[in-house]
C-alpha cells in the first residue's frame, strides 16, 4: 500500500506510525512544508521563552523516521487529483497514493481588522515562532488580542522577555467558553498579579502603522501604542488550500468525513484538527492523536466507528492550572473556592446528576472525573468522593 | 534582553558556559592535585583545603537551595526535599565532621555510605574505627541503603540526602536541562555505571581478601590508588561537577556513581517507586524530558501513557512540577489501598 500523509502534525505522524506498526510493507510518505520533522506545536511557547531549543520540540528521535521507513518531503501540496490518485507538490513532484490522509491541522483565525504589517504575530506555526522571536527585541509594548489558551501563552512569553503586554479580551469574563464568571475572575486576578494589563470587553477596531505596526485603536476609540500585536482569536481548520485543487473533497467547516474518517473522495481520509468527523471538530492534541490512530486502522480496512469520548481538557494560565471535564459551560454548578489557596472546584449538575467539572489551581485525574460523568453519578455522591480524583503531588494534596 | 542572552549563553553551552566549566575543572585540579588552596584555607582560619572546600560546598548548596525553594515554592515536595538536602549538607556533611575534628576525633560523614564513600568499606580503615561507627556504616551500607532503595526508590538518597545530588539540585539548577536525552547516551550510561559498580565491588572484595589473608599485594594497592584517582577525584569531582555547564548536573550520578547504580538496581527490583502517567493527557511538549537531569526521555513514556520506573531516576520530581498538564506524579506504591484505580498512598 502506498500511503501519503499531508501534514506532519500529531494526527498525521501518529497515523503513519500506526500504519507502519500494522503493515511492515507499506510505503509511507509524509509531506509538510512547515517543518522537516514532527514537532510539538504545544511547546512553541517554551521555545519562544528560550526554555527549549527547536530540536527539543521533536517528540521522536530523528532516527525513528529512518528505522520506521517513514519518508519525508519538505514541501507543500498544491494539487490533488482523486481520479489519477496523485498529489502534486510545489516543487513539481507528483506522488501516487492508494490511501491519502489529509491531516493539515488548524491555522490561526484571521481578524477582520488585520493588515499585513511587521510585528503582527500569531503562535501556531514554526514560522510564527520565528516571527515572534524576530520582532520581540526592541518592542516596548505588545498588544495581544483574544483570550483563548494561545493568547495567554503568548502573553506569558512576552512578559518572560520583559515586554509589557496589554491583553484585550472581547468577553466580559475571562474564557466563558469553559470558565464560570467566578473562575474567570480568579484567572483575571492571577493574570493581573503577574503584571498583565488585562482589559475585558475590549476589541481592536484597527491597526496603525506603515510597514511596522505602531499601535492599535480599540472599538471604544482608545489608542494603544505598541510594536507587536498578537492575534490569538482562535483557530480554524486549515482547509483553504483544498478549495484550489482539481478535485476538492466535500468541505464544511472542516474536511467532511464519516465516522471512519473517509472523505467524499475514494481512498482519501482526513483526521485531526482539519477534519469534521461526523459533524464534529475536536481541535485538541490528544483528540488528534486518537483520530490519527483510528484513521490508520480505517485506512487499513478495519471497521472503525469513531465517537469522541467525554470531553476533557487542561490548561495552565501562568501558574494556575485548570482541568475541565464534560460540560464545563453548562451552568454555574456547585462552585467552591478552596480555603487559603488560589484554587477552586466546580461540579456542574443537571437535575441532580453530575455533567461536568471545572477545577482551578490543583491537579485532578480527568479519567476518574470523566467516569463519574459517564456513569451519571448523583452530584451529592460525587461531591463527597471528590478526593478520589485528586492528583496533587506528594506533600501537596489540596484540602478540599 | 541582554540579561536574557547572557543567561542563555551561560546555561546553553555558550562561551560563558565553557569559561565557567573551565574554571570549575581548573579549581578541582588545583584542589585535588596541588596545595595552592591551602593558604586560602588558612587565611579564613581553616586548617586544610578540604575544610575550605567543605565550607564553599555548603555555602553554595544553601544559596542554591534558597533559590530553588523560591523558584518552586508552590510545590511542597520540592520545598520539603530541598530543605532536607540543605539540612543534611549543613549538619551531617559539614558541621558534624568539623566539630568532630575540633574535638580531635576522626571526621565522620554520616550522610555518605559505601560504595560512594569507598573507604567506609575498606576493612583496613573501617575496622580501625570505634565500634559504633563500624556498626553504623555496616548496617547503613549493607542493609539500610538497599532496603530504603527498594521501599522508596533511590530518591531517598540521591535527591534527599546525598551531597553530590544536593549540589546538583541546588546550585546546579540552571544547568539541569543540559543532560543528554538521546538513546545513545542511555546505552552508554547502562554500560558505564554498571562497569564502575563492578570495579568498585571487585576492589572491595580484593581489599577484604587482603585483609583476611593478612597480606596486600602491590597490585591491589595500586588498583586502590587508581580507583581513588580516577573515580574519586576525576570522575566525581572534575568531571561530575566541573562539567555542569556542559553536560548538565548529574554526569557523575548518571554515568559513574556506583552507589547510584546499586540504588537503581534496588529501585527497579523493589517496584514500589514509579512515575505515574495520567492517561491521554500528555501533549508531548517535552518539558519533562528537557528538565530531567538524568537524561531520561520522560516524554516518550508520557505520550505512550506508560507509567514507569527507570533505574536512573533520582525522583527529584521536577518533571512532574514543570508538566503543564499535570500528567506526571511521583508515587510510592503502598500496595495497601486501591480504590477506583487511585492509590491512596
Amino acid at each position: 500500500m502506498r500511503l501519503v500523509v499531508v501534514g506532519n502534525g500529531v494526527a498525521g505522524v501518529t497515523a503513519a506510525m500506526a500504519v507502519r506498526a500494522r503493515d511492515p510493507r507499506a510505503e509511507i510518505t509524509i509531506i509538510s512544508g512547515e517543518s522537516e520533522y514532527f514537532f510539538s506545536r504545544t511547546a512553541l511557547m517554551y521555545a519562544y521563552m528560550d526554555v527549549m531549543q527547536r530540536r527539543d520540540l521533536e517528540p521522536y528521535e530523528r532516527k525513528v523516521y529512518r528505522k520506521q521507513r517513514l519518508e519525508r518531503r519538505l514541501d507543500w501540496v498544491v494539487d490533488l487529483d482523486a481520479g489519477e490518485r496523485t498529489v502534486r507538490l510545489m516543487g513539481g513532484e507528483s506522488l501516487r497514493y492508494d490511501r491519502l490522509l489529509l491531516a493539515t491541522g488548524s491555522r490561526g483565525r484571521r481578524a477582520a481588522w488585520e493588515r499585513e504589517l511587521d510585528g503582527v504575530v500569531r503562535l501556531v506555526t514554526l514560522q510564527d515562532l520565528d516571527a515572534c522571536e524576530r520582532w520581540t527585541p526592541g518592542t516596548q509594548r505588545a498588544v495581544v488580542a483574544g483570550g483563548g489558551l494561545i493568547g495567554v501563552e503568548l502573553v506569558e512569553c512576552l512578559l518572560h522577555h520583559r515586554v509589557p503586554v496589554t491583553f484585550l479580551v472581547r468577553e466580559a469574563s475571562y474564557w466563558p467558553a469553559a470558565l464560570s464568571a467566578e473562575e474567570g475572575a480568579m484567572v483575571a486576578a492571577h493574570l493581573r498579579a503577574q503584571g498583565v494589563d488585562l482589559r475585558l470587553e475590549t476589541e481592536i477596531a484597527s491597526l496603525e502603522g506603515e510597514g511596522r505596526v505602531s499601535g492599535v485603536t480599540t472599538r471604544a476609540g482608545e489608542r494603544i501604542a505598541c510594536e507587536m500585536v498578537g492575534v490569538t482569536i482562535g483557530v480554524e481548520p486549515n482547509i483553504d488550500w483544498l478549495r484550489r485543487v482539481k478535485t476538492p473533497p466535500a468541505l464544511g467547516r472542516g474536511v467532511v468525513t464519516d465516522q471512519a474518517f473517509r472523505t467524499s473522495l475514494p481512498g482519501v481520509y482526513a483526521a485531526g484538527d482539519c477534519a469534521e468527523v461526523a459533524g464534529r471538530i475536536e481541535p485538541l492534541w490528544y483528540a488528534a492523536k486518537r483520530q490519527g490512530e483510528a484513521a490508520a486502522r480505517a485506512m487499513l480496512g478495519e471497521t472503525v466507528e469513531y465517537t469522541p469520548p467525554t470531553y476533557y481538557n487542561s490548561a495552565k494560565f501562568f501558574h494556575l492550572e485548570w482541568t475541565g471535564v464534560g460540560e464545563t459551560a453548562a451552568g454555574p454548578g456547585r462552585f467552591r473556592k478552596l480555603p487559603g489557596r488560589e484554587a477552586s472546584v466546580r461540579v456542574i449538575e443537571r437535575e441532580g446528576v453530575v455533567v461536568g467539572f471545572s477545577m482551578l489551581g490543583s491537579r485532578w485525574n480527568h479519567r476518574v472525573l470523566a467516569r463519574w460523568v459517564e456513569e451519571r453519578r448523583r452530584v451529592e455522591e460525587v461531591v463527597s468522593r471528590l478526593y478520589e480524583a485528586q492528583y496533587d503531588g506528594e506533600f501537596g494534596r489540596v484540602v478540599l | 534582553m541582554i540579561r536574557n542572552r547572557l543567561y542563555h549563553d551561560l546555561t546553553n553551552r555558550g562561551i560563558t558556559g565553557w569559561v565557567v566549566a573551565g574554571l570549575l575543572v581548573w579549581f578541582y585540579m588545583a584542589l585535588y592535585f596541588t596545595e595552592s588552596l591551602t593558604p586560602w584555607a588558612q587565611r579564613v582560619g581553616l586548617s586544610s583545603k578540604w575544610d575550605l572546600y567543605g565550607l564553599l560546598y555548603t555555602v553554595v548548596v544553601v544559596a542554591g537551595g534558597i533559590g530553588v525553594i523560591r523558584k518552586y515554592g508552590n510545590n511542597r515536595y520540592q520545598v520539603v526535599r530541598t530543605a532536607v538536602v540543605m539540612f543534611v549538607q549543613v549538619v551531617f556533611a559539614f558541621s558534624v565532621p568539623m566539630m568532630l575534628k575540633a574535638l580531635h576525633q576522626p571526621e565522620y560523614y554520616l550522610s555518605y555510605f559505601w560504595p560512594l564513600k569507598f573507604d567506609y568499606m575498606n576493612p583496613e580503615y573501617l575496622f580501625a574505627q570505634p565500634w559504633p561507627f563500624v556498626v553504623y556504616t555496616l548496617a547503613a551500607s549493607l542493609v539500610g541503603v538497599p532496603l530504603l532503595g527498594a521501599l522508596f526508590g533511590k530518591r531517598w538518597y540521591c535527591s534527599w540526602v546525598c551531597g553530590c545530588g544536593g549540589l546538583a539540585n541546588t546550585a546546579g539548577e540552571p544547568w539541569r536541562h543540559l543532560s543528554d536525552k538521546s538513546s545513545a547516551a542511555w546505552r552508554f550510561e547502562r554500560v558505564s555505571i554498571h562497569a564502575v559498580l563492578g570495579i568498585s565491588l571487585l576492589l572491595t572484595g580484593l581489599l577484604f581478601y587482603s585483609w583476611f589473608s593478612g597480606s596486600k599485594s602491590p597490585a591491589v594497592a595500586q588498583f586502590q590508588t587508581w580507583y581513588g584517582l580516577v573515580v574519586g577525584s576525576i570522575l566525581s569531582g572534575a568531571v561530575g561537577t566541573g562539567l555542569y555547564p556542559l553536560g548538565g548536573t548529574r554526569v557523575w550520578c548518571r554515568f559513574f556513581c556506583p552507589m547510584a547504580a546499586l540504588l537503581g538496581i534496588t529501585q527497579k527490583a523493589g517496584k514500589r517507586f514509579h512515575i505515574r502517567v495520567k492517561e491521554d493527557m500528555c501533549i508531548s511538549c517535552g518539558l519533562c524530558s528537557k528538565y530531567c537531569e538524568m537524561g531520561i526521555d520522560v516524554r516518550t513514556y508520557a505520550q505512550r501513557n506508560e507509567s514507569f520506573t527507570r533505574a536512573s531516576c533520582v525522583g527529584c520530581g521536577i518533571c512532574a512540577e514543570v508538566c503543564p498538564r499535570g500528567v506526571l506524579r511521583l508515587e510510592n506504591q503502598s500496595g495497601l489501598v486501591q480504590i477506583s484505580g487511585v492509590s491512596l498512598s
